[in-house]
């Protein structure tokens, strides 16, 4: 090989090199930010919202990205409490320059991060807030979590479907939690609605561990049917006391005690309670499935809906990207253009998610409400000893 | 008002109210000596229920430390129960050694005291979050075989009972009896009453004040534990601040007994707990005011509580 021969050639390589450089410079991963609250009570919804979030990275950037270029999710903790959520939105919309943010984890959170997002014109998908309003904070800010509102009524109806008499409904909620209270408005328009016969209301406090007084008055209107909005521990010890107390009829639970947390507490007696959910591993569609299977190598036991949500609301923001690239190429957008424009497409889309078949309305001044077409209730079946349970879905 | 309802809302008082009564002994044989609220006491009543639970050989949750810990073995429930209330009369003698043996010996202000035990009740709280995790717990049942109700009424008009409510009642009341007993029988009794008397010429009369204080916090942590796991039994562990939560109420139920009676200390705990069954149902939630306007009416009318004796101002 001569001498000339060999310097076309190391010319040409480094000119392809040099292309391919200049190529990947133009084309870095697309950066998409996760607030979600890594740190603090909320921790534990928090980590199956990473995970979901990162098994959506994985899985959209094994299938192309969009067209042919990676998503990056820049994870800043949203912690529990509003002032870390408020910084994680401001990192990641003014250092990280990310194109949307999914989070944050609590709708409390929501309320106070959120406008910022709005100020900012960066789109923001949440993927659990589920408190009245979140659509309406602004038109940049969207979820994937279907409102209570929506969402509680199944329950009842399936509490209906298993005891075909069921007239009578007794109805307790924490009265000094706000979420609580806009729930058991629902349940209780819900119970109306059904034409059910609401015989009592009782309130507490979520702070209270002796319910004695009130399961008197319930026990006294003789219900079919107690619908409990609670949290957590006041939820969970309510219905162990309930049962202690021989109500044997149905129990209808709202999203505070959509959690195994409160296995501990009632255990056994935890057994038979009805919970509305916006996911069910057991719904069947391809994305579904690879979801799941994915899920399951990683952590051994289907997914939970903090993930399926979580890894829904990254699926929107990818499905929307790859859409707008179609119409006008993003790379050319600057990027407070490509976020109004990526917020317009993202609200406009249906998507075939794992939670089923999803879209958006709006309206003046608001983003995008979730509209879910399968909606979800499972069972809690308890072991005969109490120590393990499981949300059997109800179909 | 029928018959069925009135005994079943006594019934309902009386349970709840054994367990303010309960709770309020371990404060209130503190105040009867040293005169000084004791804020540790919810912690340590918190410590024993959390000892109780490690030593029925149960795990530890996903949070803390400990997170999935358990002992290599398993004692029964009463066993368990004696164990942890073991421990927690040994938290109560660090505490009486870091909050207020210190401050004692120095002669230090009362009001320092109690912002003392106000720390280390923080810390010690803290402590236990750190170590276990903020999820809650309970125990393995011991009254399983047993129904969980006992009915006070008849089949047709039942009144209903929790069985773990009878039982913390029933302990409530020999708890009672024991540390009555021990305060006006033996002779440990009267040395302490002694001390609570005036400290300085006790000590000068020969007796080991150093030693029965100590003592005392021995006793009372030892009713903080059992307390903590009776009630742990009723309603779960919720948490490390779930003993704290009880403080509050304590303090009304002394207050209102009169300050460091004992016998005061049930007759406020089973006083407030009926007052709370006779909330109106519409106004359920809003009952935790009840205890303090009572406090606020009893204050009035007999500022040294419903027991206490009036205090003499030496001068």
């Amino acid at each position: 090989m001569s001498l000339r021969v060999s310097v076309s050639i190391s010319t040409i390589a480094i000119a392809v090199l040099c292309c391919a450089m200049v190529g990947l410079a133009a084309d870095p991963p697309i950066p998409i930010g996760v607030s979600v609250a890594q740190t603090g009570p909320v921790a534990l919804a928090g980590q199956e919202q990473v995970l979901g979030a990162q098994i959506a990275e994985e899985y959209f950037n094994k299938h192309g990205g969009v067209n042919g270029r990676p998503i990056k999710l820049i994870f800043q903790d949203g912690g529990s409490d509003e002032p870390t959520a408020i910084n994680a939105f401001q990192n990641l919309i003014n250092v990280a320059k990310v194109v949307g943010i999914m989070g944050p984890s609590l709708s409390q959170q929501a309320f106070a991060a959120d406008p910022f997002a709005v100020r900012a014109k960066v789109p923001v998908i949440g993927p659990s807030n589920t408190a009245k309003g979140i659509a309406q904070i602004g038109e940049f800010v969207s979820r994937v979590s279907s409102p209570v509102a929506i969402v509680a009524p199944n329950a009842v109806k399936a509490a209906m479907e298993i005891n075909k008499d069921l007239k009578k409904v007794a109805v307790l909620y924490a009265q000094n939690d706000a979420f609580n209270k806009s729930e058991t408005e629902t349940f209780q328009q819900a119970v109306k609605d059904l034409k059910l016969e609401l015989a009592t209301v009782q309130t507490f406090q979520t702070t209270d561990t002796d319910f004695t007084a009130q399961i008197t008055n319930v026990l006294n209107v003789k219900p079919d049917l107690v619908i409990i909005s609670g949290l957590q521990v006041d939820g969970a010890n309510l219905v162990k006391q309930l049962r202690d107390l021989g109500y044997k009829g149905l129990i209808v639970g709202g999203n505070g005690v959509n959690t195994a947390a409160i296995f501990p507490i009632c255990k056994a007696k935890c057994d038979g309670i009805l919970i509305a959910q916006a996911y069910s591993p057991a719904y069947k569609s391809k994305i579904n499935d690879e979801f799941k299977s994915v899920y399951k190598d990683k952590q051994k036991k289907d997914p939970p809906q903090f993930s399926a949500q979580a890894f829904t609301g990254i699926q929107v923001f990818v499905e929307a990207l790859r859409a707008l690239d179609k119409k006008s190429p993003i790379a050319k957008m600057e990027l407070a253009a490509l976020r109004v424009e990526l917020n317009k497409q993202l609200i406009s889309g249906t998507y075939d998610t794992p939670l089923g078949e999803i879209s958006f309305t709006t309206g003046p001044g608001m983003g995008g409400e979730i509209v879910q077409k399968q909606a979800y209730v499972a069972q809690i079946k308890m072991d005969p000893d109490g120590t393990k349970g499981t949300f059997v879905f109800v179909k | 008002m029928n018959r069925t309802f009135l005994l079943q809302q006594v019934l309902n008082g009386l349970a709840i109210g054994s367990v303010y009564a309960i709770f309020a002994l371990g404060y209130t044989l503190i105040f009867s000596v040293l005169r000084i609220i004791n804020f540790t006491h919810g912690a340590i009543f918190t410590i024993g229920a959390y000892a109780t639970y490690a030593l029925t050989g149960s795990q530890f949750g996903i949070n803390g430390l400990l997170a999935g810990a358990a002992l290599p073995f398993r004692l029964p429930f009463v066993l368990a129960l004696l164990g942890g209330s073991i421990v927690a009369a040994l938290a109560g003698v660090i505490v009486e050694r870091l909050a207020f043996r210190p401050l004692r010996a120095r002669g230090a202000d009362p009001l320092l005291t109690l912002v003392s035990s106000l720390g280390v009740a923080v810390a010690l709280v803290n402590i236990t979050q750190y170590l276990f995790g903020a999820e809650p717990y309970s125990y393995p049942d011991p009254l399983q075989g047993l129904p969980s109700a006992v009915n006070f009424g008849t089949a047709a008009a039942p009144v209903l009972v929790r069985t773990v409510q009878v039982v913390i009642f029933g302990v409530s009341m020999v708890m009672l009896v024991l540390l009555t007993y021990l305060m006006n029988a033996t002779r440990t009794g009267k040395a302490l009453r002694a001390v609570a008397e005036d400290m300085t010429t006790s000590s000068l009369l020969g007796i080991d004040t150093d030693r029965l204080i100590l003592l005392t916090f021995v006793i009372s942590g030892f009713l903080g534990g059992v307390t903590g796991t009776l009630i742990g039994l009723s309603v779960g562990v919720a948490g490390p601040y779930f003993g704290i939560a009880f403080g509050l109420k304590g303090l009304a139920v002394i207050v209102l007994g009169g300050l460091g009676d004992i016998p005061g200390a049930v007759v406020g705990g089973l006083i407030i707990g009926l007052a709370e069954a006779f909330v109106p149902a519409q106004y359920i939630a809003y009952r935790e005011a009840v205890p303090f306007a009572l406090l606020f009416v009893v204050l009035l009318v007999r500022p040294q509580g419903l027991l206490g004796r009036a205090q003499v101002q030496k001068v």
